[in-house]
C-alpha cells in the first residue's frame, strides 16, 4: 500500500506541474497514469474495508433501501403533487420516508425511463417523466413528474415554478399534521419554505404547519388564475401536436412555438 | 514609503540580498512564540482545513479537518485547535509581576509575560480574525452546541486579531510584516508577501543569491503557499481526490482511517516547509539587537492581554459584531495616535528609521543654541532662525548650496521649557499646517509638521488633532535636561538624551 | 492589411479565446498595456503562450471554489428562485404578483449561441414593451457585447424586471458578507462584472428601441451571509465601473492606431500540431512578443498569465519594485539609474535633477548610519 501512495505523491507531482505549466497534452498523460494508480489505491482500501466489515458490526446506520430508486422518487412525487427538481424530492423523501436518496443516482433517471419507455410503451403503471414548457413544449430542465398526472400538471409556465412551489409547501404541511411524528428533517422541511413565503411565520421555532399552508394559499391565490389559464392552453396544444412519447418527455427536435400570442 | 526606503531596494536588487532598513529590531519576539500556519478550504467564507501549529520547533502539532464542509467536523477542529491554543495561552496568565507605584498610581499586578502568535501573513491574521469571529459566539448547549473550550477559543483570537491592528502590538504578528519591517528585498511589496520569496531576499541558501533563492520559492510544488489560500493545483490534483476517498469509506473502517491517514500526509506536506520558514525568521529576528521602546510596547500588550485575561474571568460578554457609533470613533482616534506615536518610538530607537523622517523634513537634526527655562513644557512655536552649525543637516534642501556660518558654542538649559534650535539658513522652526496628503518636500527642514511622521500613513487617514509629531515628543521625553551635550551637533536627535533620561527613570 | 486581418496572423491559426465578464472586466485594469491590449484583442490564449515561451502562468481555479459557487446559485435559484424572491421582495419592495420565471439556458434542448440570444432578445423586449406581467425573473440569459470588433456572448446569472419598469442585472457570488462586510477587492471585481451585463443589457435593449435607463445602473449582488448559506443582497451602483468600461472599450475599438505600429509578419502562433503539441521555438516566440511593449507593474502578478514574462522583461527597472518606489523616482527608470545618481557617478537630466539630489541624501543618511548599510 505504501509503494502504491509513494507513486501516487509522485504522479501527483507530475501533473501538478504539467498543469502549472501549460502542457495539456503531458498533464492528461499523467493524469490518466495518476487515475489508475489511484484505482488501484481505492481498491486496495475497499480490500481493507471488506476485510474489517467482517470483523467489526455491519456500520450502516440506517436500513437498506428497501425500494428502487424509482419507486422512492415516486413516493416523494406523489406527497408533492407537482414537478420538482431533485433537491426537493430527496428532501421530501429524507423527511418523510427516512431513508437519504443519493443525488448521483437520479441524475439519469429521466433518460432511462425515456429509454424504458420507448422501448415498451405503457408496459410500467407509472413513468418518472419531465415537466414541458409551456411555450416550447420542451422538457424543462432539472424537473420531474409522474406520467400518471393530467397534462395540465406536467406543463410549466413562467408562474408555475412559483405556483408549485407553494403547493408543495401545502402538501408538505399537510403532511406534517397527518404524520404521527415528524422528524428534524421534516421541521427542516417545513421551515425552508416558510421562510420563503410572506406570512408564513415570524421565525417562532418550530414552525406551525397551519400557518405556512394558510400563508401559502393566500399567495396562491394571487397567481393561480393566470397561471391556470396558460397550463390548460399548453396542455391543449401538446395533446394535439405531440405524440404520446413527446408528452411525456418533451420536443426536442421541432420547435413548437406558440402562434398568435406574444411578440 | 520614501526614497531611502526605495533606494534600499534598488541597492538590494544590485546586490542581490535584501538590504537592511532597520538597525535594531522593532518588534517583541517571545521566548515561546506558538507558530500557527492554518489552511483554508478554497470558496467558503472559513472552512478551515487544518492547521499546523506550536511553540517549539521540532514539535509541530498537525490538526486536519477530512470534511471541511461538515459542520460538526469544523467545530471539532476548532474544539482541538483551542486545546492547543488555549492552553497556551492561558499559561501566561499564572506568573505576575507587580508595577511599582509611580507618579501618583497604586502598585499593581499584571502577568508577567503574555503569549504571541505567530502567523506568515496578514492573510493569516485575517483568518484567525474570521475564525474567532465563526466560534465566539457558539454556545455549548441547545440545538447547536459545541464544545466548550469552542467560544473560548474564539474569544482569544478576536481579541489578538484586534490586538493585531493597534500599531506596534506584539501579540499576533504575521511574520511577512515583521520582516519587511527591518529588510528590503529587491522585489516588489506584492511579492513579498510570499513568506518563501521574502525569506529568500533575506537570507538566501548557501549557493544561491536573493533573486535565485526568490524564484525557486515560487514554485508551488516545491514550497507550497503558506496559507490560508492553497495552490488550486494542490487542490484539485491532491486534495480533491482525498477528501472524496475519505467520504467513501464508511465509518470507523480501516479504508477510512487509510484515507484519513493519506490526507493528513498530504496537508502535513504542504505546511511543514513553512513551519521551517517560520522558525527561521523568528531567528533572524532574535538576531537583532531589540530597539529601547520595544519593551515599554509590550508592557502595553501585557496589560493588554491582563485585562482581557480578567474580563474572562469575571464573565464578561464576548466582544460585539459591530462596534457602536462612539466604540467606533473613539478606536480610530487611538489608532491614530498608536499610529504616530509608533512611528515616533521608532525614530528614536533606530537611526536609520530616524533617516527617513530626515529625508521628508519631519525631523531635522541641529544644535541646541539657547533654551529658555519655563514652566510651557510644550515647544509650541519652535524655535526661530539662527545660523546654524557646520554640521550638514537631514533633509535635502538644507544641503543645496548654502553652507550656514558655523556658531560655536554649546548650549545650556536649566530645565528645557524650550529649546531653541539652530537648524538651517531661512526658515527654520516654523510651525504650520502642512498640506493634507503627503508631506511635500517644501517647507524646509526645519517645519515641524502638524502632521507628523503619521503622514507616512495611508494619506486618507485623518491626522488627530495638531501632533507636532517628532519633535514634541521629543521634548516631551526631555522633562528635565541637565546639559545638553556640547557642540557635537545631533542635539535634537533626541534620541541620546532621551536615552539618558531614561536611564534616569530606571534608576540606574 | 486590415487591423481584423492583422490580429487573425498576430493569434495564429487557432480560434479566438471567448471572452466573457471576467476577462472584459479585467481588461480594465492595466489599460495602458498595449502588449495586453493587442492580444486580448486577438483572443490569444495568454496562459498558453506564456508556458511556450518558458513563463508559465500562476493561474488555476479551485474546483472547490468552483463547485462551491455553482451550489450557492443553485439554492438561491432553486424552486423559482424562491431564496431570492424572498430577498427581491424584503429588500426592493417587489410585487407579490411579480413572480414570473423564464430559463432561457436552453432552446427545446438546443444550446447554439445564436438561437439563445435570440430568444432572450425577444422575451426581454416583450417585457420591456408590456410591462409587470411580461416576465420577473429571466435565468440564464444570453447577451452580447461588441468587444475589439469582436460579438462576445456574455451570460449573467440573472436579470430581474421589477418595478418603476427597470431591469436589474443579479449577480450571484459566493464570497460572504460577514456582519454587514464584505472583502472589498471582491465586491469590486463583482461590481466590475456586473457593469459588463449591464453594459450589454443596454445594448440590447438599445437595439428594440429602449433608453439606457431601462437597465438600472444598481446591480442586486447576492452572498452568504456570514458563515452559513443563507443568502442576502445588497445594491451596488455600478455607474463608476460602467465609466471605466466604456472607456476602455472605446480604447479597444482604436485598437488599430495601435496595430499599424506593429510590423505586419509578426504572429504568436505557437505552431500546434494534431496531438496538441506547440512547436514554436521559445526563444522565437520571446522576440516576437517583445516587438509589443508591455507596461509591467506588480499587480499583473494578480490578473494577467504574462505577468512572469513581462516581469522577467522589466528585471532591473523600478516600475517593478511596485507603485511606491515608482511614484517616489517618477523619472528614474532603471535600479542602474538610481545607484549611479545616487552615488552621484551619474549626471541627472532635468526632470531627474530632484530625484537625484533625494538620492543622493538618502545615500548619504544610509552610508553614515551606524549599523545601515552603505
Amino acid at each position: 500500500m505504501e509503494a502504491i501512495e509513494r507513486r501516487i505523491e509522485k504522479l501527483r507531482a507530475e501533473v501538478r506541474r504539467a498543469t502549472a505549466s501549460g502542457d495539456r497534452v503531458r498533464a492528461r498523460a499523467m493524469r490518466a497514469e495518476l487515475r489508475e494508480a489511484e484505482h488501484v489505491w481505492d481498491e486496495a482500501l475497499a480490500a481493507l474495508e471488506e476485510k474489517s466489515a467482517t470483523a467489526s458490526s455491519a456500520p450502516v446506520s440506517r436500513s437498506g433501501p428497501l425500494l428502487p430508486i424509482r419507486e422512492q422518487v415516486h413516493q416523494a412525487l406523489t406527497v408533492l403533487g407537482t414537478p420538482a427538481a431533485q433537491r426537493l424530492i430527496i428532501a421530501v423523501h429524507d423527511a418523510f420516508f427516512g431513508s437519504p436518496l443519493a443525488a448521483a443516482r437520479l441524475t439519469s433517471l429521466r433518460r432511462d425511463e425515456e429509454r424504458s419507455f420507448r422501448a415498451a410503451p405503457y408496459s410500467r403503471p407509472y413513468y418518472l417523466c419531465a415537466a414541458l414548457t409551456a411555450d416550447l413544449l420542451a422538457p424543462a430542465r432539472g424537473l420531474l413528474a409522474v406520467s400518471t398526472w393530467p397534462m395540465e400538471r406536467r406543463v410549466i409556465g413562467p408562474l408555475s415554478p412559483r405556483v408549485n412551489y407553494l403547493e408543495a409547501a401545502i402538501r408538505v404541511a399537510e403532511s406534517l399534521l397527518r404524520a404521527p411524528e415528524p422528524g428534524p428533517a421534516a421541521q427542516r422541511l417545513l421551515r425552508r419554505f416558510a421562510v420563503n413565503i410572506p406570512g408564513a411565520g415570524d421565525g417562532a421555532k418550530p414552525r406551525d404547519p397551519q400557518r405556512v399552508a394558510a400563508a401559502a394559499r393566500a399567495e396562491l391565490e394571487v397567481h393561480s388564475g393566470e397561471d391556470r389559464a396558460v397550463r390548460s392552453e399548453a396542455a391543449a396544444r401538446a395533446r394535439i401536436q405531440l405524440h404520446d412519447a413527446e408528452q411525456l418527455f418533451g420536443s426536442r427536435i421541432r420547435v413548437i412555438p406558440r402562434t398568435g400570442t406574444g411578440a | 514609503m520614501s526614497t531611502l526606503t526605495a533606494l534600499a531596494r534598488a541597492q538590494a536588487v544590485a546586490r542581490r540580498i535584501a538590504q537592511p532598513v532597520a538597525t535594531v529590531r522593532h518588534v517583541h519576539v517571545s521566548d515561546r512564540p506558538l507558530v500557527l500556519i492554518p489552511l483554508a478550504l478554497a470558496g467558503e467564507a472559513n472552512a478551515p482545513l487544518a492547521a499546523m501549529v506550536g511553540d517549539e520547533p521540532g514539535s509541530p502539532r498537525l490538526v486536519v479537518v477530512h470534511q471541511p464542509r461538515n459542520r460538526d467536523q469544523r467545530f471539532a477542529f476548532a474544539a482541538a485547535l483551542a486545546g492547543i491554543v488555549v492552553g497556551y495561552v492561558e499559561a501566561f496568565r499564572s506568573a505576575v509581576e507587580t508595577i511599582p507605584s509611580g507618579q501618583g498610581r497604586e502598585p499593581r499586578v499584571r502577568c508577567a509575560d503574555a503569549p504571541q502568535v505567530l502567523v506568515p501573513n496578514p492573510a493569516g491574521i485575517g483568518f484567525v480574525r474570521l475564525l474567532g469571529r465563526s466560534t465566539r459566539f457558539r454556545r455549548s448547549y441547545g440545538e447547536y452546541a459545541v464544545d466548550p473550550a469552542v467560544p473560548v477559543l474564539g474569544r482569544w483570537l478576536t481579541f489578538l486579531a484586534e490586538r493585531a491592528e493597534y500599531p506596534g502590538s506584539c501579540l499576533l504578528l504575521a511574520a511577512t510584516d515583521a520582516l519587511a519591517l527591518h529588510w528590503a528585498s529587491g522585489q516588489s511589496p506584492v511579492e513579498d508577501l510570499n513568506l518563501a520569496a521574502l525569506l529568500g531576499w533575506i537570507d538566501p541558501p548557501a549557493g544561491m543569491t536573493g533573486p535565485e533563492a526568490a524564484a525557486a520559492a515560487e514554485d508551488p510544488v516545491l514550497w507550497p503557499p503558506a496559507g490560508p489560500v492553497t495552490d488550486p493545483t494542490f487542490d484539485n490534483e491532491v486534495l480533491a481526490p482525498l477528501i472524496e476517498a475519505c467520504a467513501r469509506a464508511g465509518d470507523g473502517t480501516g479504508a477510512r482511517r487509510r484515507a484519513e491517514s493519506a490526507l493528513e500526509a498530504a496537508v502535513s506536506a504542504q505546511l511543514t516547509p513553512t513551519w521551517g520558514l517560520m522558525w527561521r525568521g523568528v531567528g533572524l529576528l532574535r538576531a537583532l539587537p531589540p530597539g529601547g521602546r520595544v519593551a515599554a510596547r509590550w508592557d502595553g500588550d501585557k496589560d493588554a492581554f491582563t485585562r482581557h485575561a480578567e474580563h474572562l474571568r469575571a464573565g464578561g460578554p464576548p466582544q460585539p459584531r459591530r462596534d457602536s457609533a462612539v466604540a467606533a470613533a473613539r478606536r480610530l482616534d487611538w489608532m491614530e495616535r498608536a499610529l504616530a506615536s509608533y512611528a515616533v518610538q521608532r525614530a528614536l530607537d533606530d537611526p536609520l528609521v530616524l533617516a527617513e523622517y530626515r529625508m521628508t523634513g519631519e525631523a531635522f537634526v541641529g544644535i541646541v543654541t539657547a533654551a529658555e527655562p519655563g514652566p510651557d513644557r510644550r515647544l509650541g512655536q519652535a524655535a526661530q532662525a539662527a545660523p546654524a552649525d557646520h554640521r550638514h543637516h537631514g533633509g535635502p534642501s538644507a544641503g543645496r548650496g548654502r553652507r550656514p556660518a558655523a556658531v560655536p558654542g554649546p548650549a545650556r538649559a536649566e530645565r528645557a521649557g524650550r529649546l531653541r534650535v539652530a537648524i538651517g539658513p531661512a526658515g527654520a522652526g516654523r510651525t504650520g499646517r502642512a498640506a493634507a496628503g503627503r508631506p511635500g518636500r517644501r517647507g524646509g527642514p526645519g517645519a515641524v509638521r502638524r502632521d507628523g511622521p503619521g503622514a507616512h500613513a495611508d494619506p486618507g487617514q485623518r491626522s488627530g488633532g495638531g501632533r507636532p509629531g517628532l519633535l514634541h515628543d521629543a521634548v516631551r521625553l526631555l522633562p528635565a535636561v541637565r546639559d545638553v551635550p556640547a557642540a557635537r551637533g545631533d542635539a535634537v536627535d533626541a534620541r541620546r538624551p532621551a536615552a539618558r533620561v531614561r536611564a534616569r527613570r530606571r534608576g540606574r | 492589411m486590415t487591423t481584423e486581418a492583422r490580429l487573425d496572423r498576430i493569434r495564429g491559426a487557432v480560434p479566438p479565446r471567448n471572452h466573457n465578464a471576467r476577462t472584459i472586466a479585467a481588461l480594465t485594469s492595466n489599460p495602458g498595456c498595449a502588449r495586453r491590449a493587442i492580444m486580448d484583442a486577438a483572443g490569444v490564449d495568454k496562459q498558453r503562450l506564456a508556458a511556450c515561451a518558458g513563463f508559465p502562468a500562476p493561474f488555476g481555479q479551485s474546483q472547490f471554489a468552483i463547485t462551491r459557487g455553482n451550489a450557492f446559485e443553485a439554492q438561491v435559484k432553486a424552486n423559482g428562485c424562491a431564496e431570492l424572491l424572498r430577498l427581491l421582495r424584503e429588500g426592493l419592495g417587489l410585487p407579490i404578483p411579480e413572480v414570473s420565471y423564464d430559463d432561457l439556458e436552453e432552446v427545446a434542448g438546443n444550446t447554439s449561441r445564436e438561437l439563445r440570444h435570440a430568444r432572450t432578445r425577444s422575451l426581454l423586449a416583450r417585457a420591456a414593451a408590456s410591462g409587470a406581467d411580461a416576465g420577473t425573473l429571466f435565468d440564464h440569459p444570453l447577451l452580447r457585447l461588441a468587444v475589439a470588433g469582436q460579438q462576445v456572448y456574455l451570460e449573467p446569472d440573472l436579470i430581474a424586471f421589477q418595478l418603476h419598469g427597470q431591469f436589474h442585472v443579479v449577480e450571484m457570488k459566493s464570497f460572504a458578507v460577514i456582519d454587514g462586510q464584505a472583502d472589498g477587492d471582491k465586491v469590486a471585481a463583482a461590481a466590475t462584472q456586473s457593469a459588463v451585463y449591464v453594459l450589454a443589457l443596454r445594448e440590447l435593449l438599445a437595439g428594440e428601441g429602449y433608453g439606457p435607463d431601462s437597465v438600472s445602473h444598481e446591480a442586486v449582488l447576492v452572498c452568504p451571509e456570514n458563515f452559513s448559506n443563507a443568502p442576502v443582497a445588497t445594491l451596488v451602483d455600478v455607474r463608476k465601473q460602467l465609466t471605466v468600461l466604456r472607456r476602455q472599450l472605446s480604447r479597444l475599438e482604436r485598437i488599430d492606431s495601435l496595430a499599424e505600429l506593429l510590423p505586419p509578419g509578426l504572429t504568436f502562433d505557437l505552431m500546434i500540431d494534431e496531438a496538441g503539441v506547440a512547436f514554436r521555438p521559445a526563444a522565437e516566440l520571446t522576440e516576437a512578443i517583445r516587438t509589443v511593449p508591455a507596461r509591467y507593474v506588480p499587480e499583473c502578478l494578480a490578473s494577467c498569465e504574462m505577468c512572469y514574462f513581462c516581469r522577467d522583461e522589466a528585471r532591473g527597472t523600478t516600475a517593478a519594485l511596485g507603485r511606491d518606489v515608482r511614484d517616489d523616482l517618477g523619472a528614474v527608470e532603471t535600479v542602474s539609474a538610481v545607484l549611479g545618481l545616487a552615488d552621484g557617478t551619474l549626471t541627472p537630466a532635468d526632470e531627474q535633477a530632484e530625484a537625484a539630489a533625494m538620492l543622493q541624501a538618502a545615500a548619504r543618511l544610509r552610508r553614515e548610519t551606524p549599523g545601515g548599510a552603505a
